[in-house]
């Protein structure tokens, strides 16, 4: 226990050198050895459990940590001079329920892959990827700077790369990796610029450091930081704009798409906003943008997720839709609402997702209009899959319903408008997993398939996670203090609220759906072009493609037209006519006629002589040679 | 007008011969007359400046003849050599290295 | 403008001397070439008397116009076997060569002129017991140098002319 709790670093160290070990295994993965890549994530499983019962809300806490840490160290890393850029490590309370979910969830991940991807090529890459993933999350969480967040954080969209491009042979997914890749990419060029400013400002990387100094920053500048940190939030957590990389991603692995797309990477903007807290706080202006771009995401993604029909993309446009959710808290001051909301969707995302996972391995599709009347055939799948449809819809007592009755209070003090945005988002939030789940599992199946269930080591997750899916709304007072906060009572009017909304989604979701997917054509013919923008995600893919790609592209080309082929290679090819040039030039004074060399020779005697014989000339040409 | 400027003259009439000579004949008489343009002004310094008394200047003197006339001796059994075989006796004709 | 008999004598013997130089290197006739030769090697041995060195005259004349201008006479005879067309003189570097030579002369003079008075007419004949002095005497490595390259010449040459016998 000492051990865990003296070295954490032990949580980035062990899947890091498991990756390692499982990298050099071979392209054929011996069986036990993804059993013993489970050590790793076990590892930071336990870790963050050891933390959090060490760490106390009382005591010497340091801003911005909430509670106090109880290992901590730093050491210089690149220097330059006087300056020094400092990385290491810090648990708190935060980090270590990061490391709780980020190890649960991994762990219940690398379980269900033992089942569902067996038999795939390239599975020692795949499990190496995911222990790098894991050993990079948490360096992320564990950072106590931002010099190591930010190399965490690249690691992080790294690794997101290299899994969503897994199957890299085929082309969607390869650009699909692409585009999260450079995607992400501009948020992260935000959170640079605002490290840059923040070290420049104050000469602290550090969160310690940095958060002290913020007093003596003016308001604008903290602003601009804050924005800019939000910027960079905002890419890796698929907010609007920066949203559109996530339903691509889905051209991974499905269990990746647990793992990285719904439970942890895309929590590591929410996490950042939270762990440098008082930046955000210090600023309204800031947080009145969070909030806004939070509702904004959480309204339009639930309305597109509504007219999917492939049950992946349903689940990536729920995650925008409840990220949204988790800033719009955030925007609201809430931030430990966004936090709780954040570890209860880790649970009942993964597990909606492992679900579809399954559903997908037993029936051979995605597409849920060839699905159908899987409840018989899956049993313990549909159990489990339900239970996380109604934590995500908001079902009471389940752990989305304590969740997002605390999002919902914290943005109705903040802003009333807001609220009711959210709570329209909630309604379709139920609607459409309803209908998901309806179109799936109930009716006669519409497909082809002979649908059966996974093995143990696909069902085993579904139920794990589908535990605290279901439980932890009892230990939001518990999470609450842990993160040095009060308990807030549950008020009866917003929970009132929540209820009546998720009800209302449910029950339309049933009573439209339950004769299967002709209902779609119906509200197509009805709605027309707003269903048929609603599916294609409002065109922002498109937009983007002609606002940016398309003359980035053209860009590229005319460089690698003028500078690349014409500049280079023609000083490259140019030289060698030159050099070709001279060569000819000179190979005519070797002409073989040894009489012809002579006047040379004779010269060369002329010029000695005149060297010794004119007075001072001997001297003035060594000087010339610098003697 | 000195022995100076005779033996100068000499000399560089020389250098011009074996640089402008097509012949080997012509290359190896031209190389005589450096020697000898040399050779006399050797003497000629040695006599007018008095350091040498005329013995010595005379020993140097045949001591160089001897070494000019063996020189003269391999260059024409040379000569005489590769014209048996090649038949040529010019110097561009014998040149084998192009340019 | 006082000339002295020494003067002319002087003058005379350059002109020879230069005649025969410039014959070397400009003639086209072989045999012309020979004459010229001859003439400068002539004047360089007067010039030996004039300055009263007797033996070095005798010696030059002897070994230079007896012993190798008659070699070259052998060996022409040798080589220019077929009554071909007489050579182009020059080859193309004339120009050049010219230059180079004409500003070796201006040099050659120029560095040199500063070191001896005008001449006159040399003293006395040191005469031959005194050379023999000196040979063995002073010069006597000297000697044993040059005798040593005598005798490599002889081999030298008899190893080159030698060649295959069938």
């Amino acid at each position: 226990m000492g051990v865990l709790l003296s070295a954490p670093w032990i949580a980035i160290a062990l899947p890091l050198a498991l990756a390692l070990l499982v990298a050099v295994g071979g392209s054929r993965l011996a069986p036990f050895m993804r059993w013993v890549a489970m050590l790793g994530p076990l590892a930071v499983l336990a870790i963050g459990v050891a933390s959090l019962g060490a760490t106390s809300e009382t005591g010497d806490v340091v801003a911005p940590f909430v509670s106090t840490t109880t290992a901590a160290a730093s050491t210089a890393w690149i220097k330059v001079g006087d300056f020094a850029l400092t990385i290491g490590y810090a648990v708190d309370a935060l980090t270590a329920m990061m490391l709780i979910v980020v190890g649960f969830v991994a762990l219940m991940v690398m379980m269900f892959s033992v089942g569902y991807m067996a038999g795939e090529d390239g599975i020692a890459r795949y499990y190496a990827l995911l222990l790098l993933f894991t050993a990079s999350m948490t360096g992320l969480v564990l950072a106590d700077g931002f010099v190591g967040l930010f190399v965490a954080w690249e690691l992080v969209g790294a690794c997101s790369y290299l899994l969503i491009g897994f199957w890299f042979n085929k082309p969607s997914a390869a650009a699909a990796a692409m585009k999260a890749f450079v995607v992400t990419r501009i948020g992260d060029v935000g959170l640079f610029v605002a490290i840059a400013i923040l070290w420049g400002a104050t000469g602290q990387t550090s969160y310690i450091g940095s958060m002290a100094a913020l007093p003596g920053l003016s308001a604008g500048l903290v602003t601009a930081i804050g924005v800019l940190l939000f910027v960079g939030a905002a890419g890796k957590s698929a907010q609007f704009p920066l949203h559109t990389w996530l339903p691509d991603a889905m051209e991974g692995p499905t269990p990746v798409s647990a793992l990285i797309h719904a439970a942890t990477m895309v929590a590591a903007g929410v996490f950042l906003v939270a762990r440098v807290w008082p930046i955000f706080a210090a600023s309204p202006t800031t947080l009145t943008v969070v909030l806004f771009i939070g509702t904004f995401t959480a309204l339009s993604a639930a309305t597109i997720a509504v007219s999917q029909n492939d049950i992946k993309k349903v689940l990536a446009y729920s995650t925008i839709s409840q990220l949204g959710f988790m800033f719009a808290a955030l925007g609201a001051g809430a931030w430990r609402a966004a936090l709780f909301l954040l570890i209860a969707h880790a649970a009942f995302k993964a597990l909606l997702f492992l679900g579809s996972g399954s559903v997908i391995h037993g029936s051979g599709t995605q597409d849920m209009r060839e699905m159908g009347g899987l409840a018989k055939k899956m049993p313990t799948t549909a159990v489990t899959w339900v239970v996380g449809a109604a934590a995500l819809a908001g079902v009471p007592p389940l752990a989305g319903f304590f969740a997002k009755d605390e999002v919902l209070h914290g943005v109705l003090i903040a802003s009333p408008v807001a609220f009711g945005a959210l709570a329209v988002a909630a309604a379709f939030t139920a609607f459409y997993i309803t209908r998901a789940t309806v179109l799936t599992f109930f009716g006669s199946h519409r497909g082809s398939a002979h649908a059966h269930e996974g093995g143990a080591s696909m069902l085993l997750p579904l139920v794990a996670l589908a535990i605290p899916a279901a439980t932890l709304g009892f230990a939001a007072a518990a999470i609450a203090k842990a993160l040095g906060g009060e308990p807030e009572a549950l008020s009866l009017t917003v929970a009132g609220i929540s209820v009546a909304v998720a009800t209302l989604g449910i029950v339309a979701g049933y009573l439209v759906y339950r004769h299967g997917p002709d209902a779609d054509l119906a509200l197509e013919n009805t709605l027309g072009g707003v269903w048929r923008a609603s599916r294609a995600g409002y065109f922002a893919d498109t937009a983007a493609d002609y606002l940016f790609v398309r003359p980035f592209v053209a860009v590229a080309h005319s460089t690698d037209a003028i500078v690349d082929r014409g500049l280079f290679d023609g000083i490259t090819e140019g030289s060698v006519v030159v050099s070709r040039r001279l060569g000819q030039f000179f190979n005519r004074l070797q002409t073989g006629d040894y009489q012809g060399y002579m006047p040379f020779a004779v010269a060369g005697v002329v010029v000695l002589i005149a060297l010794a014989i004119t007075p001072g000339l001997l001297d003035l040409t060594l000087g010339w040679f610098g003697r | 007008m000195s022995i100076v400027v005779v033996c100068a003259a000499l000399f560089s009439l020389g250098v011009y011969g074996v640089m402008v000579r097509r012949d080997v004949i012509g290359i190896l008489a031209s190389i005589e007359v450096m020697l000898g343009a040399a050779t006399l002004q050797l003497v000629a310094f040695a006599m007018s400046s008095g350091v040498a008394d005329g013995a010595r200047t005379e020993a140097v003197g045949l001591v160089i003849l001897a070494l000019a006339a063996t020189e003269a001796a391999i260059g024409l059994g040379l000569l005489v050599s590769v014209a048996r075989r090649s038949g040529r006796g010019r110097l561009d004709e014998m040149a084998e290295v192009e340019g | 403008m006082n000339i002295t008999l020494s003067q002319v004598i002087f003058y005379l013997i350059a002109s020879t001397g230069l005649a025969g130089a410039i014959t070397v290197v400009s003639t086209r006739d072989v045999m012309r070439l020979i004459l010229g030769l001859g003439m400068f090697l002539a004047s360089v041995a007067l010039y030996y008397l004039y300055y009263g060195l007797g033996f070095l005259a005798v010696a030059e004349l002897f070994l230079y116009v007896g012993g190798v201008l008659v070699m070259m006479v052998i060996a022409i005879m040798t080589v220019h076997r077929s009554a071909e067309t007489e050579p182009i003189l020059t080859n193309r570097h004339s120009v050049g060569a010219a230059v180079m030579s004409t500003m070796l002369f201006a040099l050659l003079v120029f560095g040199l002129s500063g070191a001896v008075p005008v001449t006159t007419l040399g003293g006395q004949d040191p005469g031959i017991a005194a050379l023999g002095d000196a040979f063995l005497g002073v010069f006597l490595a000297h000697l044993e140098i040059v005798g040593g390259f005598l005798f490599i010449g002889l081999v030298a040459v008899l190893a080159i002319t030698g060649g295959e016998r069938e």
